[in-house]
């Protein structure tokens, strides 16, 4: 058994963790000099934290291959973003398409909008490897369809999607294409341009490696989101109509500071060690789990096959075993931490028929070694044996 | 009706318990914790397919009890192991109901649903 102190993170895919050396120390330096409103003040520490967040904004612009610095809209997360997005974008009697891969950030909004009779929606089916079909996109596209929601990568699966195709399905028809890239971003290369990716929904804390508590929005120039918050901006503030430009037309109150100098100093991680090296490294580890899975009896693997649509995410259960079972022996016997039920994708788990207890995800991260793996690998056979 | 037999008010039901209703859930759990007892115990622990509850299932039930009332929540993955004495895989074996869900369940902790 393993000591107390030590525990082998598998979780990833809920919160990246640890987090790069020197991340917190950024945060605490930086927010000791400067933590003031920025933007808010002409005082200079004012304006400096305004410095701040504008070259956060540049930064995530560049990094998503956005058009516009200004098109970078903060939130607390991906769930916040999406819904500012979401409740934006839909019109009265508008019809919206996702697909059964989301996650409730996108299926309760919009089945809360259905509810009050203000939007429908279609879910577009996925298949036995966990991939989207573009042509059901098309296939549910109707004249008053306003916007396509797609996760990138799903969070049970892992799942890479094929996004492009069904931006070019969105193009020839009119809708705007929103992607939720909570699980591919700092994983998987995203250009929203060459993609053709109307507006992005994205969080600090997981591939990005921020902190919790910060994430955002990062629309095209040609894509128009009414507000749903109104408040204090810091811009005309003598009329008491909500500001109407970018960004703070999208968001209303003093920023998360604090969050967005650790988002800063995590992408910038991410950046320096590369993406496609971050996903190489994932990816080893990744094969190396599911080979080794695919050997113990018992265990039944979800949506793993592709291995080059994929990112470092794992689905599984133990034949006979509760998911949360096997999660709690994996941590209190092995120090060994994943995440165990539905991961907050209800119909992922009701396609694959594992509702409702749902599954064991293992999510790998950048800071996992190969000795991270052979323990899981070791803990999940000793566990299947004592079946 | 048995005492042990339970009825049934929509989704919740009801085990009528030394002449009083004890009410659970959809799920098997205690709407009012405090009516909770031993022998309550032993009834959902039958229909987790538990024969008896033994000298160990008491004793960890206790713990994640007193834990409860003590703490306002359930014990840690760890304190439950070494309150138990018992490996998670063991306490695993003991509660064919499952860990977290038969033994909260059988203690008399709400129903948390906690996040899946």
């Amino acid at each position: 058994m393993p000591d107390d102190d030590h525990i082998i993170y598998l979780d990833n895919a809920a919160t990246t963790y640890p987090k790069p050396r020197g991340m917190l120390s950024e945060m605490v330096d930086v927010y000791a000099r400067l933590g003031v409103s920025p933007g808010r003040g002409t005082y200079d520490l004012a304006a400096e934290a305004a410095g701040i967040v504008s070259e956060a904004r540049s930064q995530i612009c560049e990094f998503f291959g956005g058009d516009d610095p200004e098109r970078v809209i903060f939130g607390y997360n991906a769930t916040d973003a999406l819904n500012t997005v979401i409740q934006g974008l839909v019109k009265p009697g508008c019809h919206v398409i996702a697909s059964r891969l989301e996650h409730n950030s996108v299926l309760r909004p919009l089945h809360s909008l259905s509810l009050q009779g203000l939007i429908t929606y279609d879910l577009v089916p996925f298949d036995e490897a966990g991939f989207i079909d573009p042509s059901d996109v098309a296939r549910f596209i109707k004249p008053e369809t306003t916007m396509v929601i797609l996760t990138h990568v799903s969070n049970v699966l892992g799942t890479i999607q094929p996004v492009e195709e069904a931006a070019g399905i969105c193009r020839e028809h009119g809708p705007a294409l929103v992607l939720d890239v909570t699980q591919s971003a700092g994983v998987v290369p995203i250009d929203m341009g060459r993609m053709g990716v109307d507006a992005l929904a994205f969080t600090g804390h997981k591939g990005l490696l921020g902190p919790t508590g910060i994430g955002g929005l990062v629309l095209s120039r040609d894509l128009d989101v009414q507000p749903t918050r109104f408040g204090g901006t810091g811009v005309d503030s003598r009329s008491l109509l909500h500001t109407k430009t970018y960004p703070e037309r999208l968001e209303a109150g003093t920023l998360n500071l604090l969050g967005i100098i650790g988002l800063s100093a995590g992408m910038r991680y991410v950046t320096e060690r590369g993406i496609e090296n971050i996903r190489l490294h994932e990816m080893q580890l990744f094969k190396r789990l599911r080979d080794g899975l695919a050997e113990i009896e018992g265990v039944t693997i979800y949506g793993a096959d592709n291995l080059d649509k994929h990112v470092g995410v794992l689905s599984c259960n133990i034949d006979g075993m509760d998911p949360g079972d096997l999660a709690d022996v994996l941590d209190g016997d092995f120090r060994i931490a994943v995440r165990s039920g539905l991961h907050c994708a209800p119909l992922v788990h009701e396609d694959l028929g594992t509702s409702p207890e749902g599954g064991v995800r293992f999510s790998l991260g950048p800071f996992n070694v190969t000795e991270d793996i052979d323990e899981a690998l070791s803990a999940v056979r000793k566990i299947a044996t004592l079946r | 009706m048995g005492e042990d037999q339970p009825h049934t008010t929509s989704v919740r039901r009801v085990y009528t318990i030394n002449g009083r209703d004890v009410v659970v859930d959809e799920d098997g759990f205690l709407v009012k914790p405090e009516a909770w007892s031993e022998k309550l115990a032993e009834i959902l622990a039958r229909e987790d397919g538990l024969t008896e509850l033994t000298e160990v299932h008491l004793r960890i039930l206790r713990f994640v009890r007193t834990h409860y009332l003590t703490n306002g929540k359930a014990p840690l993955n760890s304190e439950l192991k070494k309150a138990a004495a018992l490996t998670m895989a063991e306490i695993h074996a003991c509660f064919p109901g499952g860990i977290r869900k038969s033994t909260r369940r059988l203690a008399g902790l709400p129903n948390l649903k906690g996040c899946a």
